[in-house]
């Protein structure tokens, strides 16, 4: 028990300098536009083919989805040699469950809006870290179903912006949206002042903030 | 100027750089990626130029007291 209370007691491991120099420090916020703009554009590329054009996944004459039937089909696919493009069974039993149920009607748009709205959100810099993750799971879903293309490097790509998800949207809306609305645990003015008028109200609701004057709160007559 | 105009002005520019994104994107983004990614970048460093002018008007003057 002392060995186990000895190796996970309360102990904060900091960032190196120079790591907190790269992702935290936004002197380095111009290489992270350059990153998220080239992130952003490839997402918005790729859904533009899927959205637009004539071999869009999505709004089609007749049921939506086939393109991604096919591909979902050729994923699942076990050739007679060689290799299948997926390497793990289970990987390959969600993508079948998937296609037997007929998912990729819906599931097409999903994918298709998916991809343009986080190359919206990379290139404005909206929630850039959050982005960048749901880009990285985009990227490792494709590289599980073995299509590799640009995946790998979108992948690294988008993990270097998760890490650095402070500064990534520096140039962008996360200038102001991250000190107005801060973290889950550091709420910025927007949402305590949302938290705080919330609190208010539970105490005494209706009452508004003019009536109620700049006393403590008071309690809900019951 | 009024500061809700100029607020409005700040949205507006980051609404026209996801519009200008779009635009550019899905009309010529595959002929050249390399071309087609400089306006972009263009148009995100104007709008952050615009959204900071905003900034020092709206905000940084109301804590000078001017």
């Amino acid at each position: 028990m002392a060995l186990f209370e000895r190796a996970f007691q309360n102990r904060e491991l900091h960032d190196p300098g120079f790591f907190r120099a790269i992702f935290s420090n936004t002197w380095l916020a111009p290489l992270w536009l350059l990153a998220r703009l080239y992130l952003g554009y490839q997402w918005l590329l790729a859904g533009s083919h899927k959205v637009w054009g004539e071999g869009r996944w999505i709004a089609v004459p007749g049921p939506d989805g086939l393109a991604l039937k096919g591909f979902w089909e050729r994923a699942t696919a076990i050739p007679e040699q060689g290799r299948p493009p997926i390497s793990f069974d289970w990987y390959r039993d969600f993508l079948t469950f998937m296609l037997d149920h007929g998912w990729y009607q819906w599931f097409s748009w999903v994918i298709a809006l998916g991809e343009v709205a986080v190359g919206i959100a990379l290139i404005v810099g909206a929630f850039a870290g959050i982005a960048a993750l749901t880009g990285a799971f985009m990227n490792f879903n494709f590289l599980m179903a073995g299509s590799a293309s640009i995946n790998p490097l979108m992948f690294v790509l988008a993990m270097l912006v998760i890490f650095g998800w402070k500064t990534a949207g520096w140039i962008g809306l996360d200038r102001w949206l991250l000190p107005a609305l801060g973290t889950p645990w550091q709420p910025g003015p927007v949402v305590a002042g949302l938290a705080e008028r919330g609190r208010r109200e539970a105490y005494a609701p209706g009452v508004r903030d003019r009536d109620r004057g700049a006393g403590p709160p008071v309690p809900r007559q019951v | 100027m009024n500061k809700i105009v100029l607020l409005l002005m700040g949205v507006a520019a980051w609404v026209a750089v996801a519009v200008a994104a779009v635009l550019i994107t899905f009309n010529i983004g595959d002929k050249n990626q390399i071309l087609m990614f400089l306006p972009i970048l263009a148009v995100v460093v104007a709008a952050w130029a615009i959204g900071e002018l905003v900034t020092e008007r709206v905000f940084n003057r109301d804590e000078e007291g001017v």
